[in-house]
């Protein structure tokens, strides 16, 4: 395993960093969280944030910290999907395609939430999921998955997720097109 | 406390200032906002932080590029579809119907290894080598990146057997029309079925050429079983006109009327069924002479000996 500096990466991959506290601040905005501090992009560690209030609201609590995730995976999918055909399979020599590739790689690596919000549901999930708040139930196994792959970072697990999904979710949708 | 100083409230949270830009508001209290004072540049940024121009440019740029990506995408989109769909109709084994979609697809990709070993592989179980041969050599003189992988060695395997079954049917064709070769040639033409089955016609053709290897070693009676079954399977003025030689044969050797009277019957037929094409007249022209001339004289000769006799040197199939 080759070790590359956090800002390289963040700098090759800025796209996704930027999308990413974009998903943040825009659930932040619809659940109505406030918000003291955005960055969309830093050559730092964080390389992005959004610092808002506490909530004991789980339901604005998990869209906060796993919305970015599902919205990066989003694009991530659709821009990789455009990209893998003339990539992958079709071996086409189309610039274009390599630049939808790394943008959709770029927004895929930057899917997982920061321990930091992983911790904040860690720390409510528990106590709403024996009330009864199905979202934190079905929440709990999901946070622990990512709990785990975020460690798993210093493996590239973020780059391998990134390209897992811009390569078997293409994959999946044209078999299931050619159907 | 009953003794000592009197003790005074003191607040942690001082109201007076923002808690976000450190502004001081003197002595007087900001508005909360929550339970948290703000200055009412900081309230209003907190409750509703806005989007950045750039940002907004941008996500608006992303949308456009998702759009592009989308459109541009759209002639990749319908060929790996129809690269999916011959992949699996190759997989079923339904390589007939799946040229078609893994030709779309070499239309836009080219250089695509999967769909030319798909195509490659399609055609020559379908026996047509021209496809594969086409979609090969079209695909950088036939060079792909894994010459390791399942697929490209599958379609190298399948590639060779029909070079080699074609060799041989080169090879028995030309022998064919030379003086006793003609069961050599059927040999290769019955190796080449064993080696290529999937060729279309080619059983059928061996069948042809096992008609010359039973005239060549004079027996006749298969020789006109088989010429009848082709004329049952194939009905046409060259198959009508090999019964007609055939049952010439036999009335050449048993002097049996009703062989003559059936042979003339069938080179009608064949005559009847060139009408219009000049082309299988000419053909009808060059064996119909022959075949009544064994009619008349009950002579069984070759073509190669009746060219020698009658037309100065002509070569000809028997």
């Amino acid at each position: 395993m080759f070790f590359i500096p956090g800002f390289v990466i963040a700098a090759l991959t800025f796209p996704g960093v930027i999308i990413h506290e974009t998903g943040h601040l825009f659930f932040c905005r619809l659940f109505k969280l406030q918000v003291y501090d955005v960055c969309f992009f830093r050559f730092g560690n964080p390389a992005g944030y959004v610092i808002h209030e506490k909530t004991d609201n789980f339901r604005a609590l998990f869209f906060v910290s796993m919305g970015p995730f599902f919205a990066n995976t989003l694009l991530c999918v659709v821009f990789c999907t455009a990209a893998f055909l003339p990539v992958w399979e079709l071996k086409v020599t189309d610039p274009l395609a390599y630049f939808f590739y790394w943008l959709g790689l770029s927004i895929g690596m930057h899917a997982f939430p920061s321990t930091a919000d992983l911790s904040n549901m860690w720390e409510l999930a528990p106590e709403k999921a024996k009330r009864g708040n199905v979202l934190a139930i079905l929440s709990l196994p999901l946070v622990a998955i990512l709990y785990v792959l975020n460690f798993a970072r210093f493996f590239w697990a973020d780059l391998w997720y990134g390209i897992g999904v811009g390569v078997l979710a293409p994959i999946a949708l044209f078999r299931a097109l050619a159907r | 406390m009953e003794s000592g100083q009197a003790s005074e409230y003191v607040s942690l949270k001082d109201n007076t200032i923002c808690l976000r830009c450190g502004k001081d508001n003197g002595a007087s209290d900001f508005p909360l906002v929550g339970d948290k004072p703000f200055c009412y540049s900081c309230g209003e940024l907190i409750t509703n932080w806005p989007y950045p121009k750039w940002l907004k440019v941008s996500l608006a740029c992303l949308l456009v590029l998702l759009l592009v990506a989308l459109v541009h995408g759209r002639k990749y989109f319908r060929a790996g579809r129809a690269m999916y769909k011959g992949e699996r109709l190759v997989q079923q084994g339904d390589y007939t119907n799946a040229l078609p979609y893994l030709q779309e697809t070499l239309r836009i990709a080219p250089g695509s290894d999967k769909a030319v070993l798909l195509l490659s592989k399609a055609a020559l179980l379908t026996g047509i080598v021209a496809i594969a041969q086409q979609a090969l050599q079209g695909h950088g003189g036939g060079h792909f990146e894994n010459a390791d992988s399942e697929s490209f060695r599958e379609v190298d395997a399948l590639w060779t057997r029909a070079i080699n079954a074609l060799e041989k049917i080169d090879k028995a064709s030309k022998i064919a029309n030379e003086d006793g070769k003609a069961a050599e040639a059927a040999r290769l033409m019955h190796e080449a079925v064993a080696a290529y089955p999937e060729m279309p016609g080619l059983a059928a053709a061996a069948e042809v050429f096992d008609e010359g290897t039973a005239f060549e070693q004079k027996d006749y009676d298969t020789f006109l079983a088989i010429t009848m079954k082709e004329w049952k399977q194939h009905p046409g003025s060259e198959t009508a006109a090999a019964v007609a030689s055939a049952l010439a044969c036999k009335y050449a050797v048993t002097g049996d009327a009703q062989y003559r009277v059936q042979a003339n019957e069938m080179l009608g037929r064949s005559h009847e069924l060139v009408a219009g094409n000049p082309e299988a007249e000419t053909r009808f022209e060059e064996y119909s002479e022959r075949i009544e001339y064994r009619l008349k004289s009950r002579q069984i000769i070759s073509t190669p000996e009746y060219n020698r006799r009658f037309r100065n040197n002509l070569a000809g199939k028997g």
